[in-house]
């Protein structure tokens, strides 16, 4: 009786995270792999400088550039332009890319600044 | 070269008093005593020299060049010792060694001193594998300085104690293992364990609720609570160490529960230092927004990781048959019961921001790295959270006269700090832009933006809003050349709660740069600009300080000449702008070419133009917010006073 009790809290429990899991989980993917799902993802780029980033109203569009490859792709981010957008060295979009309007359409921005936390190395 | 051999002075000693521990039979309480301090002194004298070497601006070591600088006040001088990895790892072994030298002034069992004074070896060999201490090859003359970020009231108090409760966490581990080791079903070291997890608790509490509170009043941070990864290594262990102290309280009780204590005794400990790994070793570099730059520390703090959690288990395995065996309760309508369901749900929350948090790395194993989104953290915990609560509600009504004054107050402030976080996130978000001086009305409330106000020394600005009739104002710190460097929030506070203005940073425009050639002439559409000359002022050690131009400014009438300067920095250079010709123009130098035959000018819109420009905003109402600041005390201070009995 114990044991079975415990035993359904637990698998109920390992379902319960995996299909909350399942649906949460974006992977880490290049701009040409996200440009082929139409699946939630990651991209990490560059801003890509030869494009304006502008914000309209509340949707906010710029164009990111994958580092390897030198692909650019547009990214509009539901949102109003992050706050270190201009200081950042890497830019990660999360959301999905679509393709009846070639654009990457991101639900969130990571904005990495390289010496936010590590202090920079000291120049002579 | 002598911070590193103090710490060799506080291995050694820490080894000594592991070795008396747990080689001689009936160890020699004054030799450890005397080992355990020398320890702590060793340790406290590393740390005090990096503390001068910061104050005395000693360039010359790496991390001082890196974090401090000639012009850091006071304040940010002593918590520099712990803006990067090196500095708060040394943090971290100070607390630890202080509380092994007061652990041997205690009745504590030999082997749970030895095993403490394993683990601060090991945090001294952590230290010395990335040492503070270390030089570097360039010669400079002023330090980096600290992030405007963490140039903060907040910076000097958050870091210390959360390490503070991540070294108490040491001890019910120590007890633990030490008990283990030496008569596996004793219950003799449940009430100082449960004493020592009280206090961590509430240590580690208060620091990741300091740390909540600091991120609420600075934009960028994602509010009080942003699931970030450094956040979600604080918190696993929290809630694990809270598990940890209802086991320890039930074991006391019935002796069934004495193996699961142990079992959440080492995991305790052991998340702990996967907390650390996770967020100092880089590797979460692509997924977190704070970004830690990746280093060689990784494959340390992992193998120590393994040690603790291996080590720990193994300890368990091999003596699990001599645990006392039985019911770990009665009935199913009894408070231990409860307490025990409940300690189920508490470790639920934690594998579900455990599995969260190291996605980036599970997911490598199978294959591509992947991440969760944030939501994944409130869909999944907040039904179980939700359970708890009506759980504990129920509990309390039921077995409440069980519980201690202490108790009562964390165990409500826990609930009120639930109810607290739904409540004040009911509230409504406007981002809209603000004309200047114009009376807006958002969600009951009467916003009006003054405008911006720049402080004599361009370092820092304010953004000026009255609301409701109250003046509040959002701070903005500025780097050297003009740059937002860290914003806050204007922030009204009521007993209705808050109303949050986070303004957005303006897009200028209408900069101009002027590329000025030697006694040649140069128009910015109006006003006329000549370069007569530039020189360069250096110090007695032949470095450059400061570059000044001479500039004569005309409209064809009127002459007026200037002298803009750079001042060198370590990151290039630093320069304040001038407003000129009465204000019509506002200028600024940022270049100087090596030969001094070119100049740079940047043509700015004036400060008066600057405040009257439209400013985006976004508001948000926070709804009773402070009853989350008032729930989370009072979880800190019932824990503490549970201490006492």
């Amino acid at each position: 009786m114990r044991k079975i009790f415990l035993i359904v809290l637990l698998v109920g429990f390992v379902g319960y995270a995996g299909l909350n899991l399942a649906e949460s989980v974006t992977p880490y993917v290049s701009i040409a792999e996200a440009r082929a799902t139409s699946n939630g993802v990651q991209v990490k780029g560059l801003l890509d400088k030869n494009f304006e980033p502008v914000q309209r109203g509340n949707e906010f569009d710029f164009s990111l550039l994958d580092e390897a490859t030198g692909e650019t792709m547009r990214v509009k981010f539901d949102g109003m332009k992050p706050d270190q957008f201009d200081e950042a060295y890497h830019i990660v979009a999360v959301g999905k890319y679509e393709a009846a309007d070639e654009t990457f359409h991101a639900k969130k921005l990571l904005i990495k600044c390289p010496s936010k936390y590590e202090g920079q190395k000291p120049q002579a | 070269m002598t911070g590193n051999l103090f710490l060799g002075g506080g291995l050694a000693a820490a080894l000594a008093t592991m070795a008396i521990c747990f080689a001689q039979k009936i160890p020699s309480a004054r030799l450890v005593k005397i080992f355990a301090a020398t320890s702590a002194g060793f340790v406290t004298a590393a740390s005090l020299l990096l503390w001068i070497l910061i104050f005395e601006n000693d360039f010359s070591v790496e991390y001082v060049a890196t974090y401090s600088s000639t012009t850091l006040p006071t304040l940010y001088k002593v918590s520099a010792f712990w803006a990067g990895q090196q500095g708060s790892f040394l943090l971290w072994l100070l607390v630890h060694a202080i509380i092994g030298a007061v652990l041997t002034w205690r009745r504590t069992s030999a082997a749970a001193l030895g095993i403490y004074f394993l683990l601060q070896s090991i945090l001294v060999l952590l230290v010395l594998a990335k040492s503070p201490f270390a030089k570097h090859s360039a010669q400079v003359f002023e330090g980096v300085g600290l992030n405007p970020l963490l140039q903060d009231f907040w910076m000097a108090i958050h870091p210390p104690i959360i390490f503070v409760g991540y070294s108490l966490l040491a001890v019910p581990f120590a007890l633990s293992l030490g008990t283990l080791l030496t008569e596996a079903n004793s219950r003799n070291w449940l009430e100082e364990a449960r004493r020592w997890t009280l206090a961590a608790w509430s240590f580690l509490g208060a620091g990741i609720f300091i740390g909540g509170y600091w991120a609420y009043k600075v934009l960028g941070w994602g509010g009080y609570w942003g699931w970030d990864p450094v956040e979600n290594s604080s918190l696993v262990p929290w809630l694990l160490a809270a598990v940890l102290l209802h086991l320890i309280k039930l074991a006391q009780k019935k002796s069934a529960v004495l193996s699961v204590a142990h079992v959440a005794a080492t995991f305790t400990y052991s998340l702990v230092i996967y907390g650390t790994f996770l967020t100092r070793s880089g590797i979460l570099g692509d997924f977190s927004v704070h970004s830690f730059a990746g280093s060689d520390i990784g494959v340390a703090l992992a193998a120590a990781n393994a040690f603790v959690l291996i080590g720990g288990l193994l300890i368990i395995l091999v003596k699990a048959k001599n645990f006392p065996q039985g019911k770990m309760y009665d009935a199913h309508n009894s408070a231990a019961f409860m307490i025990l369901l409940s300690c189920l749900l508490i470790i639920f929350i934690a594998a579900i921001v455990w599995i969260g948090m190291s996605m980036p790395l599970l997911s490598q194993l199978f294959g591509e790295a992947a991440a969760v989104d944030t939501d994944f953290y409130v869909k999944s915990t907040a039904p179980i959270a939700l359970t708890l609560a009506a759980l504990m509600i129920y509990t309390f009504a039921k077995f409440g006269r069980m519980i201690s004054l202490g108790g009562k107050i964390a165990h409500v402030g826990f609930l009120m700090m639930l109810a607290a976080i739904v409540i004040s996130a009911q509230g409504e978000t406007v981002t809209q832009e603000f004309q200047p001086r114009t009376k807006v009305s958002i969600a009951g409330h009467e916003v009006i933006y003054e405008g911006q106000v720049f402080q004599e020394d361009e370092r820092e600005k304010f953004y000026v809003y009255t609301v409701d009739g109250e003046a509040v104002k959002a701070l903005t710190k500025l780097r050297g050349n003009g740059e937002d460097a860290a914003r806050e929030p204007a922030i009204l506070k009521n007993f209705s709660g808050d109303v949050y203005i986070a303004p957005h940073a303006p897009k200028i425009d209408d900069v101009q740069e002027l590329l000025l050639t030697k006694k040649l002439f140069a128009l910015d559409g109006e006003l006329g600009y000549v370069f007569e000359e530039a020189h360069i002022d250096y110090d007695e050690h032949g470095q450059a300080i400061q570059a000044t131009a001479a500039i004569t400014i005309t409209d064809g009438e009127v002459e007026e000449v200037i002298h803009p300067l750079i001042t060198v920095t370590p990151d290039g250079g630093s320069s304040k702008s001038l407003e000129v010709f009465n204000g019509r123009r506002r200028v600024r130098l940022t270049g100087i070419s090596g030969d001094l035959e070119k100049a740079r000018l940047e043509i700015l819109p004036t400060y008066e133009k600057l405040s009257s420009m439209p400013i985006t905003a976004t508001v948000t109402t926070k709804p009773f917010i402070w009853l989350l600041w008032l729930s989370v005390t009072a979880i800190c201070v019932g824990t503490m006073t549970a201490i006492k009995r």
